[in-house]
């Protein structure tokens, strides 16, 4: 998926221009911020089974390269081939093989974000492989000429139902309805088709686990299940941090995945696929591949950036993010939106292209507060802001400007004289009332509200003035 | 017990009788309070920008300062959080400085946090006529743990709190992300003003001074002149 991060500020200010986008984002805040929170409580204790969870996915990416080969071992020994890939061109390129070999002329899939980051929808197209998204949303999407989702795990979370309405009687040329049941029977209806034609299924993976050789999915439409299961050849696509060692392990990890994304106690299905088809069992791929990704992540791995990789996907960090509740996902540029996008884009795609992410952040911290894995989100982008300092990636007025204030600020007397000329100066800029409207020297904050003026005077003089 | 006043550098700047609010809450806690006279900034803005030099040299200088004494009371959650638990990382690799850091940070409390829990403040000066709703602050809130304390003193001073939706919620300000992205920003203290509104408050009442500027400047351009906007250390000694 290109990249469209750089131009963040843009697509910031369209996602604010559009009513309905707006609209469609306050009715998704509340519904996953409430959830989760009833959720949570279910647990007898949810901040131990945190620091649980975040020990696991530590212990893992301490030696990942050994629980990497475990996990190879044990697949392979049930049948399963595991494929290297060290960037999206290497998944797109495998992926197109095994559907060469296995002649394919169409893949279903479920959700894979993966698949986004290496762009392996058109890939596959450019290959004569019709890829078919089956996830509801990811459908959505696809038939609205390929639109880039807006959150993680609910990529239509920015459109509301009378938009999938009128797409879904343009696309599939039926009367159109706004009853969700009827919706959702058109879409299986339509869906069904492809599950039962296509010779490969496309499945990301929430986790793998190296003791067994599975992967876990977790979804809840079933349609991961027939994307797996029915057609001949499956090909699990995922990031080389999601294994873990034990099932035990996904049991501690199940307890906060599905809280935390959605609100639910545990996802409608939870499907554990080991190895292929053996002999006398009924169901399950006769090829099973996984294609393990790079992309970025390795680089990471001893990096002061590691604790990111401990991410298990929820979303929580972006529902609760007062930024992403305000602009929407499609904004931030890239397949993964809100405090964790804002990490991992600059990261996977280049500094340099991302540059406005990590400052599009309050520091609010709710998302290090939900974070089910305790990732310290606001300093790792406090980290990359310093980064883009170091590489010289800020713009050189920003810099001086940062440079001069801290300059002064260390210097008392010569700071005393700076801010008593400029509260004075900004009191005259007030003419006795109470807030300046238009703000020269910080136009970006008299954008959209005013600036409260200052008493004239600080309080170190008059502190000063009072002792004598 | 020695108390140090850091009035932060926006009270200094903007709101100076913030500062000599504070400093009366002190004096009526039974402190001998002293403020420091060559503080400037804590150093916040630089670290949150990525300027680590500036801000290790910013840190020094505070801790200078005020290690001589008992205890250090910020008027602000954001910056009295930022010496307490930044300064010992932002120092990591200079473990003399570290050692100093951690000491002072030990000292260190936001106002209110102090009145409730170290004086334990229960004859508040100030009278206020008039319901409030209250903005947690992010840092204050996450960070350090101040909730209850403000309401306790809000509650002594006989003020109503009319609790809005989404107190807990960021109100947008984010230092300088207000002003790289003052339209985001803008559009997330909408939403805090519409909340703090819909409660009838005369008045919305924080700890943190940035909040409040932000909060304000929204509540005037949306044309509302009549909610007060003001920190807590305000209502605190108000006499009306």
């Amino acid at each position: 998926m290109k990249s469209r991060a750089h131009r963040f500020k843009e697509n910031a200010a369209a996602s604010l221009a559009n009513p309905v986008l707006q609209a469609n984002l306050r009715t998704a805040k509340g519904k996953f911020v409430d959830k989760r929170a009833i959720a949570i409580k279910e647990l007898d204790d949810f901040e131990a089974t945190r620091e649980a969870a975040k020990d696991i996915r530590n212990r893992v990416l301490e030696h990942l390269d050994l629980w990497l080969e475990k996990f190879e071992e044990v697949a392979c020994a049930r049948g399963a081939k595991v494929l290297w890939a060290k960037d999206g061109e290497e998944v797109c390129r495998l992926v197109v093989e095994i559907g060469k070999q296995h002649g394919v002329k169409k893949a279903v899939k479920s959700k894979s974000m993966l698949s986004e980051e290496a762009g392996l929808n058109q890939a596959l197209e450019a290959a004569g492989i019709r890829p078919v998204e089956t996830d509801l949303g990811e459908y959505i999407l696809q038939i609205n000429d390929n639109e880039p989702p807006s959150h993680i795990i609910a990529p239509v979370v920015h459109k509301s139902l009378d938009e999938v309405a009128d797409l879904f009687a343009k696309t599939h040329k039926t009367p159109r309805k706004t009853d969700i049941p009827a919706l959702t029977r058109e879409a299986r209806e339509v869906l069904r088709e492809h599950f039962l034609s296509a010779e490969m299924g496309i499945s990301g993976g929430n986790f793998l686990i190296a003791e067994t050789g599975s992967v876990a999915l977790v979804t809840n439409e079933g349609n991961g299940r027939m994307v797996t299961t029915l057609p001949r050849v499956h090909v699990v696509i995922t990031g080389i941090e999601k294994v873990i060692p034990t099932l035990e392990d996904l049991a501690t990890l199940m307890r906060l995945l599905p809280r935390s994304a959605t609100g639910q106690s545990i996802s409608n299905y939870v499907s554990l696929l080991t190895g292929v088809k053996a002999a006398g069992e009924s169901d399950g791929p006769e090829h099973l591949y996984f294609i393990l990704v790079d992309s970025g992540r390795a680089g990471l791995v001893g990096s002061e950036f590691q604790d990111m990789l401990r991410c298990i996907r929820c979303g929580a960090c972006m529902n609760h993010c007062p930024v992403y509740q305000t602009i929407g996902g499609q904004a931030y540029g890239w397949g993964y939106p809100g405090p964790m996008g804002s990490v991992l884009t600059p990261l996977y795609t280049g500094l340099e292209n991302a540059l406005d992410l990590p400052h599009a952040a309050t520091l609010c911290n709710q998302c290090g507060v939900v974070c089910p894995v305790k990732i310290p989100l606001p300093d790792l982008l406090r980290r990359l802001r310093e980064k883009q300092l170091e590489n010289h990636l800020r713009p050189w007025f920003e810099r001086m400007a940062l440079k001069a204030w801290a300059w002064v600020a260390e210097r008392p007397s010569l700071y005393a004289l700076a801010t008593r000329f400029g509260v004075r100066y900004l009191a005259w800029l007030a003419g006795g009332q109470k807030s300046i409207p238009l703000l020269g020297i910080a136009p970006g904050w008299t954008q959209g509200r005013d600036f409260p003026a200052p008493e004239g005077k600080t309080f170190r003089e008059l502190y000063r003035a009072r002792s004598r | 017990m020695k108390v140090a006043l850091f009035v932060t550098c926006l009270i200094d700047l903007m709101r100076p009788r913030v500062g000599f609010a504070a400093l009366e809450l002190l004096t009526a806690a039974g402190g001998e309070v002293e403020v420091p006279e060559t503080q400037t900034c804590c150093g916040q803005p630089a670290w949150n920008s990525g300027d680590r030099a500036s801000a290790i040299r910013l840190a020094k200088k505070l801790i200078a300062e005020f290690e001589g004494f008992d205890y250090v009371v910020v008027p602000s959650g954001s910056c009295a959080d930022h010496i307490k638990h930044e300064y010992p990382a932002i120092l990591g690799d200079e473990p003399e400085w570290q050692a100093r850091a951690v000491a002072l940070g030990r000292r260190v409390y936001e106002l209110t946090d102090f009145l409730v829990h170290v004086v334990r403040l229960e004859a508040v000066p100030g009278r206020f006529a008039g319901r409030v709703t209250y903005h947690d602050s992010c840092t204050g809130l996450r960070s350090l743990g101040i909730k209850a304390q403000p309401r306790a003193l809000l509650k002594r001073a006989g003020v109503e709190v009319l609790e809005m939706n989404g107190a807990e919620e960021c109100c947008g300000f984010g230092g300088t992300f207000s002003v790289k992205f003052g339209e985001i920003s803008a559009a997330i203290a909408e939403r805090k003003c519409a909340n703090a509104c819909a409660t009838g408050a005369a008045a919305i009442v924080g700890g943190d001074l940035g909040c409040l500027l932000n909060i304000e400047g929204k509540l005037r351009r949306m044309g509302d002149e009549t909610t007060q906007v003001l920190h807590i250390a305000e209502v605190l000694t108000a006499k009306s």
